[in-house]
């Protein structure tokens, strides 16, 4: 039956509900945290090796009556959030438990709101895309304030509920228009349509908000700050990484798809977006000193230099996208399992970068970790976060956008400072005797080390998998071609 | 032996610097200089093959479809930098090793400085641009390290951080200058771009390309208005001085110039850029030597000025000035790597590097002394050591610039001057005169260990000045060659030239240099030097601190402007963006012709219409918050009765269910919720009406524009037809509920029941935190 093919295709999605269902019930039957941790670990596990096997060997696909697709970019998409989703579970458990909050509920939370990635980042028609990312920002505002009894953790769980719901109203009023406008809801559909007019404008445009929003891209990135830095540190790991990804990713599909023929026309605005973006983001991570805001921040001016990408609207730029939140998902979750880890010894003025002073010697490993993260966020060569750079940049140098490109490097020159600057605090300030750190659990460092060692993997030899990507685009069943 | 391999000894070397220093303590610094001198042997093995017109290259692919490769390419000029690099390297190892040999963290030295000639050989060895930006970065990295050596001095890592800030950033703007050129070019080898000078300089791209590539170069060496992180630098252990900051880091800039010289010069733009700064650097920094008593501070500026002539001698560009650089950099990185392993090594024994308390060391440690001498002679370009011939070419390179060759020359001697009175600076004062003592701190001979890096050095000085056919068709002339982009280029260098220009300006210049000495202390204490210092010297760090306070300042406002925390205040900026953004696409994008047909509207629908405007306002201009809800409820209500009118009552009951649910609730809120005490301004009331309203205004034309496009009854025909004939039912909204769209009332109760799975857990959770609650309070 082709539903069960379907389905069979659909595996890491499916896996991921099923396991949602149970760890949920798990919880309903009162069985114990352990319990619930591992069966979460068994399922994610699962669907991880078959995700990675899609990654590798599944041709490009449309199931479900082409609302979705498989293999291709949809492989690579479920790939990276499964991944970014299988260790923040690790994170979280040791850390929920650490801060003395280990709430069951966060299991199935993760669980669904990684199903809602998933169906987000293979969406092959407007409807799914909406299902995804509704089903990924409910279970985000609520694992925002997981944390009940923490005022600010509930504080920014209100806030972004209260401005998600509100760029949903926009992103549903963007589908209404554009199937007005174009009679369908089917990305490659949309994307035979060339006649614009007012109804479709006002349909792109509002889809587009809806989308800066949930990037959060300047300017409509206020709620990032609050919310990251309000929401339980590993938590905040899994947003910016798994969540944004799955947005990225849906959003090239939508460009790639259902605007390849405005592509040019888009390229100023995103190249606004990405200027104001980069500008912005980067400008107020220097003044933050709280490690935890200044990661929050810095995801924003990360989102800028993606901007860049689509700004290209090319083939290179799109794949160049996909690159970076590949690299950018090994070192950001990295580096907040880092400062996690220094978190859970403390308290949450732990964060605080004065307080990071010496601690480098201490457990030097993690120390090593941070910095190795650290490095390749700002960009800096034999990182995969360089390379996630170079790609973008030179794809929008190849697209003319020279000047954007020029800011954009010099933006990303000032991100060395914040950055840096955690590690001078870490190696070059004398620290207070006063703060010890406990034994970091053996998984939990395995898991850092795991994510450094592929942030230099693919820092020295990112050919396999950009060729990879590249190949998504230029030889896709799923592009659609010129009428 | 690959270059490859060479790089790579170099880099795993590091790794075992830390073990070194700890298992063969004194020794170590011996045994590891055994590393660069291997690299250094390899290299000499070229010499050969390259004087006799070839070059080599070596290629590994890296990114393929990207077009980056791990490529070296090795002609005269790689070649003579890579010698300088692992020969000087050899002697910083043996030098580092005893200078350091109390210091606990040795191990420390060793790895960065291992990792910084690595990537310096890498520098100067790659082809391919990005493998030669990588490595670039790196020596900024590893340099950072180096220079912040002393890591528990708020100096050291303010110095540390300023030259990080300075020379990373310049290497991004190099990185995209340098992809602007291979998108010109087609290619990303260099060794490829240099056919083709022509297409670039004539693309509309080369004046960007151009500006970026020198703001790398400049700020990597120091030129003016950068010059002020080098002596900044000076905080770093005196080995990591000798090396970095006199013959290798500092002088990639001067490389890279020389290196893309084929490529990017022949036009006016390159000629008075680089001159230009180059000359003023050489000047500027030649002065700010003299008013300095600390011996670093001295041979960083003259080290500042000796790059500044290399500029502007590529500047320059013709054949005088190319051999003119390849005999400078030779014979600078020779005296000034010397010059400043002696100022260490008078620091470590006497305990201070300032000449105001030291003098007359030369009977306590005679070989520093001698050494330190012939450097400081061959610095100030006397004859017979090489620093004169390399003097005398510089000198005949300006005389024959094709622009202001007197302007030029001017300055050169000027400059030179200033040098002549700093080498005296450097090495009479502290070594002759009376035996004087800092601290009362007993002073002798430095360990064989930190002469011998000196010696070998400067008796190189002479052995070259005496016997200069030793290098100039074994390594200067393919070393010139490669700069000019004319690989057959011969050079002859020769001490005696006969009584020329140049001769005659070199004594003049001696004459004043050595007048300048005598009279130095006056000169120093003097206003004008001082003010001169502090404009010049201090002026650019102080903009630097300018500018880095500037942008945090900036941030930090811009910060509590834009992030407040009010969730009120984000929706408005949210709202006010997207009225800007929808608006202006559908404006640019449309026509926005819209015909608004009001003839078929009867009173009663105007008179809702009414009624919801009025309730709006109402809701608006409540003074509480209930009377606003009970407002909203009515254009609720209202817009239920507009559903009743167009004959949709099932939509109408939704919309009446909903309503009152939703005051009710909002209702329930806002009795438990305290008074608000925020009095609103009357200017925020007036923007935010403006913002509402016009959000109301571009939702309202779209719905008009909505009106206007002509109704598809496809699917209200699809349904009509087909739900008695397909699916035997007469209640079409039925039909379509249970029949067409069966997958999703199913897909609705799965919800239903995922959603009961969770109000379950959620009860037992209740009931759970409940029994632990009670558990921890008995």
């Amino acid at each position: 039956m082709e539903i069960i093919n379907d389905l069979l295709l659909f595996l890491p999605a499916t896996i991921v509900a099923i396991g949602g269902l149970t760890v949920m019930m798990l919880d309903g039957y009162k069985a114990r945290s352990r319990t619930i941790y591992t069966t979460t670990m068994v399922f994610l596990g699962i669907a991880l090796g078959v995700a990675s096997w899609d990654l590798l060997m599944q041709a490009p696909e449309l199931i479900f009556s082409d609302m979705a697709g498989a293999g291709g970019t949809a492989a690579f998409g479920t790939f990276i959030v499964v991944f970014g989703t299988f260790f923040t579970v690790i994170l979280t458990h040791d850390y929920l438990i650490g801060v003395k909050h280990n709430f069951p509920q966060v299991y199935p939370l993760l669980m669904f709101c990684t199903f809602g990635m998933i169906v987000l980042a293979t969406a092959n028609d407007l409807v799914t895309v909406f299902v995804g990312l509704e089903t990924m920002s409910v279970c985000l505002y609520a694992l925002a304030g997981i944390i009940r009894d923490k005022r600010l953790g509930v504080e920014s769980a209100l806030k972004y509920f209260v401005m998600g719901a509100f760029s949903t109203g926009f992103f549903l009023y963007g589908i209404t228009l554009l199937y007005g406008a174009t009679g369908s809801t089917s990305l490659p559909e949309i994307g035979a349509y060339t006649d614009g007019g007012l109804i479709y404008w006002g349909g792109v445009s509002l889809l587009l908000v809806a989308f800066m929003f949930k990037v959060s891209a300047v300017p409509f990135h206020m709620w990032t700050p609050d919310v990251y830095t309000g929401s339980p540190t590993t938590i905040t790991a899994y947003m910016s990484t798994a969540g944004k990804t799955a947005s990225f990713v849906a959003l090239v599909l939508i460009l790639d798809r259902a605007m390849p023929f405005i592509a040019t026309e888009l390229t100023a605005t995103f190249s606004i977006i990405a200027l104001l973006t980069m500008i912005l983001g980067n400008a107020v991570a220097m003044v933050q000193d709280n490690v935890k805001r200044m990661l929050a921040y810095s995801s924003i001016a990360h989102v800028g230099y993606l901007f860049v990408g689509l700004a290209a609207g090319s083939v290179a730029g799109y794949s160049a996208v996909l690159f970076y939140l590949l690299a950018y998902t090994f070192m950001n979750v990295g580096a907040f399992g880092v400062v996690a880890y220094y978190e859970k010894n403390h308290d949450v003025h732990f964060n605080n970068v004065e307080s990071y002073a010496g601690l480098g010697y201490q457990r030097p490993i993690m120390g090593v970790l941070l910095s190795i993260f650290l490095f390749s966020l700002a960009g800096i060569p034999i990182s995969a976060g360089f390379n996630a750079k170079y790609l973008v940049f030179s794809a929008g140098i190849e697209a003319g956008l020279v000047s954007l490109v020029v800011v954009g490097v010099l933006a990303s020159a000032a991100s060395a400072y914040y950055y840096l600057r955690v590690m001078v605090y870490l190696y070059f300030r004398e620290g207070k005797e006063s703060v010890s750190l406990i034994e970091p659990k053996k998984v939990y460092s395995f898991s850092l080390v795991f994510l450094a060692l592929l942030t230099l993997y693919f820092g020295v030899v990112p050919g396999g998998v950009t060729e990879m990507i590249y190949g998504y685009f230029s030889d896709s069943m799923l592009t659609a071609t010129a009428p | 032996m690959t270059i490859l391999a060479a790089l790579l000894l170099i880099f795993s070397a590091a790794f075992f610097g830390p073990a070194a220093a700890k298992y063969l303590k004194k020794s170590s610094g011996w045994v590891l200089a055994l590393v660069p001198f291997t690299v250094f042997a390899y290299l000499l093995s070229f010499i050969p093959v390259i004087s006799g017109g070839d070059v080599v290259k070596e290629s590994w692919v890296w990114v393929s479809y990207l077009g980056v490769n791990m490529s070296f390419y090795l002609d005269g000029f790689s070649l003579m930098f890579g010698l300088i690099v692992s020969g000087i390297g050899t002697f910083i190892m043996i030098y580092g090793g005893g200078y350091l040999a109390a210091d606990s963290n040795l191990g420390r030295f060793y790895f960065s400085i291992l990792l910084f000639m690595g990537a310096m050989m890498g520098v100067v060895l790659a082809d391919n641009i990005v493998a030669l930006f990588i490595f670039w970065e790196l020596t900024s990295i590893s340099s950072y390290l180096l220079i912040g050596y002393k890591y528990e001095k708020e100096d050291s890592r303010k110095s540390a951080l300023q030259a990080l800030l300075v020379t990373g950033s310049g290497g991004l703007a190099l990185l995209a200058g340098l992809i602007i050129l291979s998108m010109i070019t087609g290619t990303m080898e260099i060794s490829e771009m240099f056919g083709q000078s022509g297409l670039v300089a004539e693309h509309p791209w080369y004046l960007g390309a151009l500006i970026l590539i020198l703001i790398g170069a400049f700020t990597k060496s120091a030129q003016f208005p950068f010059h002020f992180w080098l002596p900044g630098a000076m905080a770093a252990p005196t080995p990591v001085s000798a090396y970095l900051h006199s013959a290798t880091m500092v002088k990639a800039g001067v490389y890279l110039l020389a290196r893309l010289n084929p490529v990017l010069s022949g036009t006016l733009e390159w000629t008075y850029i680089v001159t230009g700064f180059g000359a003023v650097t050489m000047l500027v920094a030649a002065w700010l030597a003299i008013a300095h008593t600390d011996l670093k501070k001295v041979l960083a500026y003259t080290t500042v000025m000796a790059l500044g002539t290399l500029t502007m001698l590529i500047g320059m560009g013709h054949e005088y000035a190319v051999k003119a650089v390849a005999v400078f950099i030779l014979s600078h990185s020779l005296y000034k790597g010397a010059l400043f392993m002696v100022a260490g090594t008078v620091d470590h024994e006497a305990g201070t590097r300032d000449i105001r308390f030291i003098s007359g060391l030369r009977k306590t440690m005679p070989m520093t002394a001698a050494f330190g001498c012939i450097a400081a002679l061959s610095m100030a370009g006397v004859a017979p050591l090489l620093g004169f011939i390399g003097k005398e070419l510089v000198y005949e390179a300006a005389l024959s610039s094709v622009s202001f060759p007197m302007v030029l020359i001017g300055m050169a001697v000027l400059a030179n001057i200033a040098v002549v009175a700093s080498s005296g600076i450097v090495a009479i004062r502290p070594f002759f005169g009376e035996y004087k003592e800092y601290n009362n701190k007993h002073v002798h001979e430095a360990p064989l260990s930190m002469w011998i890096g000196p010696g070998v050095l400067s008796v190189l000085s002479i052995l070259f000045g005496i016997l200069p056919f030793l290098i100039d068709t074994a390594i200067i002339s393919k070393a010139a060659g490669a700069i000019a982009g004319t690989p057959d280029l011969v050079v002859s260098l020769k001490l005696w030239h006969g009584i020329n220009a140049p001769l005659i300006l070199s004594i003049i210049t001696l004459l004043s240099g050595i007048g300048l000495y005598l009279v130095w202390n006056k000169v120093r204490e003097s206003g004008a030097v001082q003010a001169y210092d502090r404009i010049m010297g201090q002026g650019p760090v102080k903009g630097y601190e300018g500018w880095l306070n500037g942008t945090l300042g900036l941030a930090a406002a811009q910060t509590k402007f834009f992030q407040n925390g009010y969730l009120r205040y984000y929706m408005l900026c949210i709202v006010a963006f997207f009225v800007v953004l929808v608006g202006y696409t559908m404006l640019v994008k449309t026509d926005m012709i819209i015909v608004a047909d009001f003839s078929d509207i009867y009173f009663y629908e105007w008179t809702l219409a009414g009624v919801i405007v009025i309730a709006a306002f109402a809701a608006v201009f409540a003074g509480s918050g209930l009377v606003a809800i009970a407002a909203l409820g009515v254009v609720g209500y209202s817009i239920a009765l507009l559903y009743i009118l167009f004959s949709a009552p099932d939509l109408a009951i939704t919309q009446v269910l909903v309503e009152t649910l939703t005051v009710i609730l909002v209702a329930l809120v806002l009795i438990h919720l305290p008074q608000s005490k925020v009095k609103v301004s009357m200017g925020s009331k007036v923007r935010d009406g403006i913002l509402a309203g016009s959000l109301g205004l571009i939702v309202t034309l779209i719905m008009l524009a909505v009106l206007n496009t002509e109704f598809d009854p496809f699917m209200t025909d699809y349904f009509a037809e087909n739900s008695y004939v397909v699916a035997y039912g007469r209640n079409i909204v039925n039909v379509i509920l249970v029949d067409f769209r069966a997958l999703d009332t199913f897909g609705e109760i799965v919800v239903i029941g995922v959603a009961g799975i969770g109000v379950y857990a959620l009860i037992k959770l209740g009931k759970k935190v409940i029994t632990k609650k009670e558990g921890t309070t008995a």
